[in-house]
């Protein structure tokens, strides 16, 4: 991309410059929820239209904008920016979950709700902070998987409709 | 022997790791049948809409395809095998440390085809028991057979069977010395018993559990170099918690 910019769109590889100097200068990660804010403590985190009661873990902020589009959920966010990936080298540390124990300690939070990915990675992730919250007081909840929506048998992946049989529910 | 770099068709397969390869694209490091772990580029694999994107996960059984003549040849195709239960809390994070010692254990496009059932067994017996030691210990055992460096566990270095109340110094590359009189600076020392249990894979005592653990930490650190597994550290960290 770069090179293209350079040879093709001089402009716009100013105007990138310009953000990206300007993204490095002025975000940072949210006190309360760790994802990328002009603030201390960002709009969502502030809003008192929300549950505070519920914490939702979720992965990257991609994953929080997709939660806030399904309009499913009003509780509160945390953003690891990234999933443990034993063989990538990313632990506990690298994904902060120390500061995710300590948000859940506000007295506020009663049930955290895991929406790391359905990646082996983001299974271990959601084990982990299982493990790790366990015996906090907390009831800890995992988002279902199956299915899409309007999904049809004939078009889903093995996988996936493998996992569905292996988690079907009594009717 | 390594095996020739032909086109391949529906090798029984898992997916050791995967990583990203430009924008759309993943490597995967696989572990197959008949040409052991190999390096295979799944091209577009990263889109949304591609078919290969819920197929490449690791811990479950698969055929791959690929062929091409670089070094990094191209997955062209990826079946769903099914038949494992997926590998759940600490079992998974069991899972991640078998892929992790084949990732950097096992030689690139060297077969190892009794290994290779043998971990598909290892994944099944996972996701069934509730006690993963005994399996965990199985496998090291096995894969560091299978690489040639086998431990031996039924006689010492002159040949005589394990004494069971006898204390043994267990030594990489010679085997287990008996202790008389001698120290044990050039090995880890351990009793008879957990060298006997080991070899009948029998875990159900205390003390074999413990120094079991310690010997194949102790052997699998030699062969692994400086480089200390990233899984062991979260395995742990979980028995902590
Ligand atoms: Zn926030």
């Amino acid at each position: 991309m770069a090179y293209h910019l350079l040879q093709r769109d001089h402009e716009g590889a100013q105007r990138l410059a310009s953000s990206l100097d300007y993204a490095l200068q002025h975000i940072r990660h949210c006190e309360k929820c760790n994802n990328f804010t002009e603030e201390v403590v960002c709009e969502l985190c502030r809003s008192h239209h929300r549950d505070a009661a519920l914490l939702c873990v979720v992965e990257m902020p991609a994953d929080l904008l997709m939660m806030e589009q399904a309009h499913c959920y009003k509780g509160m966010y945390f953003v690891l920016m990234g999933r443990l990936s034993p063989l990538d080298g990313i632990g506990p540390r690298e994904i902060h979950l120390d500061r995710l124990l300590k948000r859940t300690q506000d007295g506020l939070v009663k049930e955290v709700v895991l929406a790391t990915n359905f990646t082996v990675e983001g299974e271990a992730t959601a084990h982990y902070i299982g493990e790790l919250l366990h015996d906090k007081g907390l009831k800890i909840t995992r988002i279902a998987r199956g299915l899409p929506v309007g999904g049809e048998l004939e078009h889903v992946d093995s996988g996936t409709l493998a996992q569905a049989v292996i988690e079907r529910r009594e009717m | 022997m390594i095996v020739d770099k032909q086109r391949q068709e529906a090798q029984p397969a898992f997916v050791l790791h995967t990583y990203p390869y430009r924008e759309t694209s993943l490597v995967v490091e696989a572990f197959t049948l008949n040409s052991g772990r190999v390096p295979l580029l799944a091209k577009g694999a990263k889109r949304p809409k591609s078919a290969l994107r819920g197929l490449l996960r690791a811990f479950q059984p698969l055929q791959l395809s690929w062929g091409g003549k670089s070094e990094l040849r191209v997955l062209y195709k990826a079946e769903w095998q099914g038949g494992l239960p997926p590998l759940q809390g600490t079992s998974l994070i069991c899972g991640f440390y078998l892929n992790e010692l084949l990732m950097r254990l096992l030689h690139r496009n060297d077969p190892h085809e009794q290994l290779f059932v043998y971990y598909q067994d290892t994944l099944a017996a996972l996701s069934t028991h509730e006690d993963y030691m005994p399996i965990l210990r199985g496998f090291e055992l096995r894969l560091l057979q299978e690489l040639g460096y086998a431990l031996t566990l039924d006689h010492d270095v002159t040949g005589k069977p394990i004494n069971s109340p006898s204390d043994y110094c267990y030594e990489i590359g010679r085997g287990p010395v008996k202790l008389e009189e001698n120290d044990c600076s050039q090995g880890l020392r351990l009793s008879g018993t957990t060298l006997l249990d080991m070899g009948r894979g029998d875990y159900s005592s205390a003390a074999t559990r413990v120094q079991s653990k310690i010997l194949m930490r102790y052997v699998l650190n030699h062969y692994l170099g400086d480089q200390p597994l990233h899984t062991r550290q979260l395995l742990k960290d979980l028995q902590q918690l």
